[in-house]
């Protein structure tokens, strides 16, 4: 109890001066992570100047510009949007349609395919704000969904809306902004279910107080929940019809996941002020296509079937393998990324199973990396590692 | 005196409405519609009530039937929509396209242009203009008619080609990709289709079109080239120039016999074209002297299925089922599309909710806000069903997709209207033969000697090749004489539709199974495809399919590597060599194959035979039965001593299964090719006790496939299974047990009882040689000096000495 208490307040605390520091460019930059409006929020205003479409009540911007924001594009006066997401357009729109409609989104998808990206982005964007947010976890309590008491207070006081801890769910619900489930099917489903009268009555009864939080318009859900997971706590289908669903993709083509491996490593290596210089694109693609490989457990060209690792070998991990590597180049190294700062990494992100894994590993790199034009350096340096 | 010209796109309900709208302002005294000419006299039948669409017109030559051409309608299509207008009002109604008689005539010369330009637009003779016709991705609107062209159709994936063609081939494609469309048909939805306020939309269609046509007249004329939009018919005439003029020249017809207000409705393409027919002198020329054929006009029932493009003939429509509900209650269509995906999804037993159902539709609207079109279209309303009611799994809404996108209607026509060539020849036969279709089963025996039988069997068998199974063979026990067959006869209603469908393969039962079969032949795979084929043309008299077939067969036996596959084929070519056919030239032909297939089973069936599992020994050796039955139908005395002298050599190979030696063993045994003793020889080696129990029990087994009689005489066999048996110690007997048992099951009861009288004796021999030198089965006591008196006698008569060889025989 005296967890979640400290918790409730403390994210309470962190939001109340983060507001007024979204001017002040110097306690901003001290930050590890930028929220999304934050880092974005010159882009956020300049869409907002220039949105002259209709907005849902208590969204910041209108669905057209939600969508340019995620997807990228260009502003009537030149201003230029960076996309958010790579990928299909349409599963973007009907993200953001179905937040329009009021009704709750829920994305889902392998590991590592941008969905709290996504829900980030754009609760960023509707809302202006990122952070009611609720991390599922196998140990998420109805407190963290609903409230928790500060005892202190309800002993001094007896129960009294101040001795009251309101959940990310509940402020958002006041405030009328987007409420971020993390890892929906991690919860237990008891659990899940609290959320199933937040959604259709959008109402937080609390019979403590003989009184309710209704939410004010504006208010949503956005849910991720992983699909390789699927079996660890399968949503109720009372639970599932209140949701509409989109499942996020891995990236289509090689040239996709290319852009977004180049793009997020180049955001994250200006945030952690990397010595390195920004690595080859000629090593990100090796990097994305060993990945891409060994997820669809065939080569690019379709010629040789090879086994594929137990681990999902996302986007998200080809991204911290070249951040890695830029590392490693850029403290131990020349600042220069070459293969031997990447095979360890790569070795890292392939092999979660020990003995299973080590052998997929061995075997491409064989079978397919031992005899690939250009990729000598790499056998070696693997070679080295495993 | 006006004219006014509505340029339309096929099947497309946007357009229907509109029209019907503006017709309705327009009052016209005459419509004039782009059609066959001949179609006009049809146009009787369409305020009956049984005439229901989706229907189509045919039209065709009688004498060459395949040459067909189909003009399919839809309740939205916009043709069908101002011909039901001008029924009502009891406006006179004409087609005015070229006459499908001269049309068919340049179409010769067309089918060779069409061969030789495979990624090209075939002709549209057939095709009625754009934006549906040539504009089509999927090939001509409606050439289906012919099976040479709908084969002929080239999966549309065009290369990139210059400007002037592009817009030939492709006109709407172009003014899309100017509207930053990707998907023609989507611009052409969210342009014309979704428009709510129809006034101004024909005449922002027939500017749109002028533009083209002139961008694509002067690209045209600026690289020199030829119009790409069909072959060339002399003179510069090309097909959509004849076309046109025809068209005019209709016009200038109506105007002339003095109507006020002239409604023309055509593809989008040709409005430009007719919108002034001026002078009458050039179209006249160029008209002149076109040849003509007689041809016959059918309305047909058609269906949602054969109007969309998946179904291979592409008719230019991606979502009958969404049009159909665009033109019912536009207002309400993604309400009404997402209640009929939900109950569906019920009837397949998947959850589908009301409130799912609202949430659906609502996602579908802010989709179609948030991409600023006036009302969700297809793309939207897939996505939310995708998202709210299937669960964002693809799997759910492809089970359903089909039937709700395309949909199951099935048009009617009147019973007394003309019908397809097809049915009437059926109709022709059925009188003919005196075979009634009725619903009730009943079965059918014909005798093959009598001409009228075997007819029957022919017209049952071709039907079974356009896959109406009106009549099924029926698989009789015992021996049927071979020139029996027995059939088991049920009409389904259904199997109108399905001759509907099978007259794009021809319009003669024969024809169309001919072309049906040649169709599967090309698509075959294998080589047992193409006998079972080859079989199934044989009994369906159609020796040009035979020969057909027999090419194909040609082809693929070089490169068919498969022993089994290629001794499994031989029965049929042999049945052809042995029964042939009439036409001595297809022997001819064959001979040489199955001599080459042959040779090549010959050569690979030793490495075939070794290291097989029981159940690939099994089929093997089913295989080597087949390759000897074929020989047994042919009288091939090299050959046969080619085998046999193979089977030898197999029988003697200890790595060969013993199921496979055993009957190798058999085989040549039949053929007496192996004397007593070399069978003799043969059991006690294959039974010996160094032998595996399992490879001898399999040996039996092969040795005892088919009649028990061969083998029934030849005591040492029986001796030699008997010691193994005995020698066998008792848990392997029990384990083999089974398998001995399967070997002597396919007997018949008489054989298996011969079988036992003989063990018994065997026994009996073994037990008391002396004692009991005749019939064991005799019981009555028998005094034996007194017979031996007679034996002496006996002998004399004979002329041998039985008693001295019996009993030596039994000593052994």
């Amino acid at each position: 109890m005296a967890k979640s208490k400290a918790t409730a307040s403390s994210t309470k605390d962190k939001a109340e001066p983060a507001s007024p520091a979204a001017g002040g460019d110097g306690v901003l930059s001290e930050l590890q992570r930028k929220h999304a409006e934050q880092e974005f929020a010159e882009e956020l205003a300049e869409l907002a100047r220039c949105d002259d479409r209709p907005r849902p009540p208590n969204w910041k911007l209108s669905p057209w510009a939600v969508r340019t924001y995620l997807l990228g594009g260009k502003l009537p006066h030149g201003y230029e949007i960076t996309p958010k997401y790579v990928g299909n357009a349409r599963l973007i729109e009907i993200s953001v349609a179905t937040l329009a409609t009021d009704r709750a989104l829920l994305l889902s998808g392998l590991p590592g395919t941008a969905k709290s990206w996504v829900s980030e982005h754009l609760a960023a964007a509707i809302c202006g704000d990122s952070t009611m947010l609720v991390q599922g976890t196998a140990g998420t309590d109805e407190t963290a969904l609903r409230y928790g008491w500060n005892y202190a207070r309800l002993l001094a006081e007896g129960p009294s809306l101040g001795a009251l801890v309101p959940s990310p769910m509940m402020r958002a619900m006041q405030t009328g902004k987007l409420a971020r489930v993390e890892e929906l099917t991690r919860i237990s489903s008891d659990v899940q279910d609290t959320l199933i009268t937040i959604l259709s009555e959008r109402t937080m009864p609390i019979p403590e107080l003989d009184t309710e939080v209704q939410a004010r318009r504006g208010f949503n859900v956005i849910a991720t929940a992983n699909n390789r997971d699927k079996g660890v706590n399968e949503l109720s289908s009372a639970l599932m019809r209140r949701f509409n669903i989109v499942v996020l993709p891995t990236p289509e083509t090689l040239e996709q996941e290319v852009e977004i491996v180049e793009r997020r490593v180049a955001q994250l290596g200006r945030t952690l002020a990397l010595p390195a210089e920004k690595p080859a694109l000629e090593e990100i693609r090796r990097v994305v296509t060993i990945f891409r490989e060994l997820r669809e457990g065939v080569t690019l060209d379709g010629k040789t079937k090879v086994k594929s690792p137990s681990g999902t070998l996302s986007t998200a991990e080809a991204i911290s393998v070249v951040n890695n590597g830029l590392a490693m180049a850029g403290y131990y190294g020349d600042g220069t990324l070459r293969a031997g700062d990447l095979a360890a990494g790569i070795t890292g992100a392939i092999v979660k199973d020990p003995i299973q894994d080590r052998v997929v590993w061995l075997e491409y790199l064989q079978t397919v990396v031992k005899d690939r034009e250009g990729w000598k350096d790499l056998y070696r340096a693997c070679r080295e590692v495993v | 005196m006006s004219l006014h010209v509505f340029g339309i796109r096929h099947h497309g309900p946007g357009c229907a409405r509109s029209l019907r709208q503006a017709l309705h302002e327009l009052q016209p005294d005459i419509l004039l519609v782009e059609g066959p000419p001949e179609g006009s006299t049809q146009l009787s039948w369409l305020g009956h009530e049984d005439l229901k669409p989706p229907v189509a017109l045919l039209v065709y030559p009688p004498d060459a039937p395949q040459r067909a051409a189909f003009y399919p309608f839809a309740v939205f299509s916009p043709e069908w929509q101002a011909l039901q207008y001008a029924h009502q009002q009891g406006l006179p109604a004409r087609f005015i396209d070229l006459p499908r008689a001269q049309a068919l005539v340049l179409d010769v010369g067309a089918a060779e242009a069409e061969h030789s330009s495979g990624d090209d637009d075939p002709p549209q003779l057939d095709a009625p203009a754009l934006p549906n016709g040539p504009a089509q991705p999927h090939g001509p609107q409606q050439s289906a008619g012919a099976p040479s062209s709908a084969a002929a159709v080239p999966a549309h994936d065009p290369p990139l080609r210059d400007w002037s063609e592009e817009v030939a081939d492709d006109p709407l494609g172009v003014l899309a990709l100017a509207a930053g469309y990707s998907d023609r048909e989507l611009w052409w939805e969210h342009q014309v289709e979704q428009r709510l306020d129809p006034s101004g939309l024909f005449q922002g269609i027939m500017e749109a079109m002028a533009a083209l046509r002139e961008e694509c007249r002067a690209t045209r004329r600026a690289a020199g080239s030829t119009p790409a939009t069909g072959p060339a018919y002399g003179n510069g005439r090309t097909l959509e120039a004849l076309r046109e003029a025809s068209m005019r020249q209709g016009i200038r017809a109506a105007q002339q016999e003095g109507y006020q207000r002239i409604a023309v409705v055509c593809g989008a393409w040709h409005a430009p074209a007719l919108r002034d027919p001026g002078p009458a002198r050039d179209d006249a020329l160029l008209l002149k002297g076109l040849p003509r054929v007689k041809v016959e006009v059918a309305w047909v029932p058609w269906s949602y299925t054969r109007l969309c493009l998946r179904s291979g003939y592409g008719a230019g429509v991606a979502s009958p089922g969404w049009y159909e509900h665009l033109w019912e209650a536009r207002e309400r269509a993604g309400l009404r599309w997402a209640a009929r995906a939900a109950r569906l999804l019920r009837q397949r037993d998947l959850d589908a909710s009301a409130a799912s159902v609202i949430e659906a539709v609502r996602l579908a609207e802010a989709l179609a806000a948030l991409r600023g079109l006036p009302m969700p279209g297809l793309a939207e309303l897939n996505e939310a069903i995708l998202s709210a009611l299937c669960a964002a799994s693809p799997a759910r809404l492809r089970l359903i997709q089909q039937q709700l996108e395309v949909g199951h209607r099935l048009g009617r026509v009147p019973a007394d209207a003309p019908a397809v060539p097809l049915q009437r020849d059926l109709e022709a036969q059925q009188r003919r033969l005196r075979l009634r279709p009725t619903t009730e089963q009943k079965v059918l025996d014909l005798d093959l000697r009598n001409e009228t039988d075997r007819a029957r069997s022919q017209l049952l068998h071709r039907l079974l090749l356009l896959e109406i199974a009106w009549g099924q063979p029926e698989e009789v026990g015992g021996k049927a004489g071979t020139f029996h067959e027995y059939w088991r006869l049920e009409w389904q209603v259904e199997f109108s539709v399905s001759l509907i469908e099978a007259s794009v393969w021809g319009q003669t039962v024969a024809e169309a199974a001919a072309n049906r079969g040649r169709d599967l032949a090309d698509k075959a795979q294998d080589l047992s495809a193409l006998t079972e084929l080859l079989d199934r043309a044989m009994l369906a008299g159609l020796p040009e399919l035979v020969t057909h077939v027999i090419g194909r067969l040609q082809a693929h036996a070089a490169v068919s590597a498969d022993v089994r596959q290629l001794m499994d084929s031989l029965p049929a070519l042999a049945r052809v060599i042995r029964y042939g056919d009439v036409r001595a030239t297809s022997v001819q032909q064959v001979l040489p194959i199955f001599g080459g297939l042959f040779e090549r089973a010959l050569v690979g069936l030793p490495g075939a035979c070794s290291a097989l599992g029981d159940q690939a020994a099994e089929e093997m050796a089913a295989s080597i039965g087949r390759a000897q039955e074929s020989l047994d139908l042919l009288d091939r005395p090299e050959e046969s001593s080619a085998w046999r002298q193979l089977l030898m050599r197999l029988l003697e190979d200890d790595s060969i299964h013993g199921l496979l030696r055993g009957w190798c063993c058999r085989l040549l045994l039949e053929q007496r090719a192996i004397d007593a003793d070399m069978l003799h020889r043969q059991a006690r080696l294959a039974l010996s006790a160094a032998v595996p129990p399992r490879q001898a029990a399999a040996w039996v087994e092969g040795l005892l496939r088919g009649s028990g009689l061969v083998v029934l005489h030849h005591d040492p066999l029986w001796q030699a299974l008997d010691a193994w048996l005995q020698d066998l110690s008792h848990e392997v007997f029990v384990e083999l047990l089974p398998m001995v048992r399967r070997a002597f099951a396919g007997f018949h009861p008489p054989e298996r009882r011969a079988m036992a009288e003989k063990v018994r004796r065997l026994g009996a021999a073994a037990a008391a040689p002396a004692t009991l030198p005749t019939q064991p089965g005799q019981e009555a006591p028998l005094n034996t000096e007194r017979a031996s008196l007679v034996l002496p006698v006996l002998a004399r008569v004979l002329g041998v000495a039985a008693h001295k060889g019996h009993m030596g025989e039994n000593a052994s």
